[in-house]
């Protein structure tokens, strides 16, 4: 499919969208911009089929994140202070540091702002189905903007199987629909095992 | 597009939708839209709620409150 009047095209093993970016796409451009030099990540759940075309409103953008240590979790820190991100739970290092050791999620959002957030969400080969997904991505791009998704097969399965819940089933009918003519059959056998061990 | 069945339920409009958009990039703009008009919103409520100057440490009760984090 590499058509000008499609709603999306495939070059390069990336999945290229033909629209403008949102002030969104900006808000989560701007912190992969930053999260990028410190760790590898992984966009997933809402933002995913928004980004698609998905109509519906998201609060919040959940990115898996590689498992950092204190320090360098602090160099990023100190790179998303510098950048005017704020924390929820804190604005030192050793505050913030306990809700990672504790294995909570920790949020971010502009200063002057509560949402849209991001919502930070630490993956290591603890979380089998997280950590496939974050070894496996997918290339999304919207003009200028690339980021990294789990494989749309993957995405779906994990929406339909583990979160279920009424909007998760109505973003996995959208995925399914959108990109009927690029799913791979195959994979939703190997992926659906990868989550039921989950 | 012809409609085979006209939908019914949320999905049934959902892939009716996705459908569409899949072969004309311009319901891309409507997104855009609601999407803005939400972040727009949410924007004036947060600062008609936070005073400038104590934002974090408001934000951080009323976040708490509603159970965001504990």
């Amino acid at each position: 499919m590499n058509k000008q009047n499609k709603a999306y095209s495939i070059k390069n093993d990336t999945i290229v969208i033909n629209r403008e970016l949102t002030k969104l796409d900006l808000f989560v451009k701007d912190f992969l911009d930053i999260l990028k030099r410190h760790s590898d990540y992984l966009v997933v759940s809402g933002f995913v089929s928004i980004s698609t075309g998905r109509t519906r409103g998201t609060e919040d953008v959940d990115i898996l994140v590689g498992k950092l240590n204190k320090t360098k979790f602090a160099l990023l820190l100190e790179d998303l202070f510098k950048n005017e991100f704020w924390c929820y739970q804190g604005d030192t290092i050793n505050e913030i540091w306990k809700y990672i050791e504790n294995k909570n999620n920790i949020m971010f959002a502009k200063e002057g702002e509560i949402f849209p957030n991001i919502e930070f969400i630490s993956v290591d080969e603890s979380k089998p189905a997280k950590y496939f997904e974050f070894t496996h991505p997918q290339k999304i791009k919207i003009q200028d903007f690339e980021f990294k998704i789990p494989p749309i097969e993957f995405e779906i399965l994990y929406k339909e199987i583990i979160l279920a819940g009424k909007k998760d089933i109505e973003d996995a009918q959208h995925l399914r629909t959108f990109f009927s003519d690029i799913i791979k059959r195959e994979r939703f056998k190997e992926y659906g095992l990868i989550i039921k061990r989950n | 597009m012809k409609l085979k069945q006209i939908p019914k339920t949320d999905l049934d409009y959902i892939e009716f939708y996705a459908k569409k958009l899949r072969e004309n990039p311009e319901f891309f703009k409507q997104q855009k839209e609601l999407i803005e008009s939400q972040l727009s919103s949410s924007s004036d409520l947060t600062k008609k709620r936070f005073s400038k100057k104590n934002f974090k440490t408001e934000a951080r009760v009323h976040l708490k409150e509603i159970g965001v984090f504990s």
